[in-house]
């Protein structure tokens, strides 16, 4: 099964030129810390409610994309709130995006290519090999959007990362997702640490939107 | 936690005490999932006694909900204390699973 910080790369992924969709930077750093905490959560390692994020167990998942996390909260001496932990985990965000491509890479799900001019790398690109786990990821989500089926733990959270990282108007015409955009909000809530990575994006974007305001 | 169940006019009752968090979630759906039978078309969690329930615990409760569902099943939850029907409200499970005030109500919601 894959990491959520792999199915959020395969979401963003254009499989026609192997390039990602526009994702604003901020959005995609908050979306991947929420991933990894997620997934931190389903194998019960750590516990949230309201006001807390509790760590529950702080044995090694043995997994290179959840442990660095774990043992960051591990160390810590107080208990601190979801938020804290997805805007902390989110300073991360440029390792476990290369972690999680390495990993699709790896498991012959992506290719890696590198453009090139005159010798001088230009971008990469990541044309899809297998396109089996993408398709299986966005027809999960579609089923829950396009139904009123109660969504399973794995769906509430790759819904709430998606629409996090504002990734379904890439994936759904704007017929649908006027459609289904009542849903997603009933979904998304569902899961607490879904909602502190909202309420961070949130938060950013109002500072952004205050800071342009006062600029003179 | 403790959980108890009966039967009462076709409606099975779950009767849950104490706390639901990581440190039982598992048991907690073990215990709930083998009581229902796939018999049962009516399934009432009654959580008067619940003091504390976290992110793991709220999984659970929409696991048994999901299943229930796939195979037309009702289900509901009743007497939520304040706390706890905060967090069923923030977290948005209200819209998805009934709730009602008191076990009477939903067994008479459920045609029990």
């Amino acid at each position: 099964m894959l990491r959520f910080a792999e199915e959020l790369m395969l979401l963003i992924l254009d499989d026609e030129n192997g390039r990602f969709a526009r994702v604003p930077d901020r959005l995609m750093r908050y979306a991947l810390a929420g991933g990894v905490l997620m997934d931190l959560a389903l194998e019960n390692r750590i516990d949230t409610d309201l006001e807390k994020l509790i760590l529950v167990d702080s044995t090694r998942v043995q997994d290179s994309l959840l442990d660095p996390t774990l043992a960051d909260i591990a160390q810590m001496d107080e208990t601190r709130d979801a938020r804290f932990w997805v805007e902390r985990t989110a300073l991360r965000a440029d390792t476990i995006r290369e972690e999680a491509l390495n990993r699709l890479v790896e498991r012959g799900i992506l290719n890696r290519e590198e453009d090139r001019f005159l010798w001088v790398i230009q971008g990469r690109r990541y044309p899809v090999i297998d396109n089996t786990a993408e398709r299986e990821v966005k027809l999960r989500i579609m089923e829950v959007l396009f139904s009123d089926q109660i969504p399973g733990p794995r769906d509430v959270v790759i819904i709430g990362l998606a629409h996090a990282c504002d990734i379904f108007k890439e994936i759904l015409s704007a017929r649908e997702l006027a459609r289904v955009s009542d849903r997603i909000d009933q979904v998304r809530k569902l899961d607490l640490i879904g909602q502190a990575v909202s309420q961070a994006i949130t938060d950013i974007e109002l500072s952004l939107a205050l800071a342009v305001q006062m600029m003179p | 936690m403790e959980i108890k169940t009966q039967r009462e006019n076709g409606i099975l009752i779950a009767n849950v005490n104490g706390r639901v968090d990581s440190a039982n979630a598992r048991e907690f759906e073990n215990v709930l999932s083998s009581a229902i039978s796939d018999d049962d078309t009516c399934v009432v969690v009654d959580f008067g006694g619940l003091s504390y329930i976290s992110s793991s615990g709220l999984r659970v409760i929409l696991l048994v909900a999901k299943s229930l569902r796939n195979r037309n099943a009702e289900f509901a939850l009743c007497s939520l204390s304040g706390p706890i029907g905060e967090v069923f409200k923030i977290s948005g499970f209200d819209k998805i699973i009934s709730i009602y005030d008191s076990q009477a109500e939903a067994c008479a919601a459920l045609g029990g």
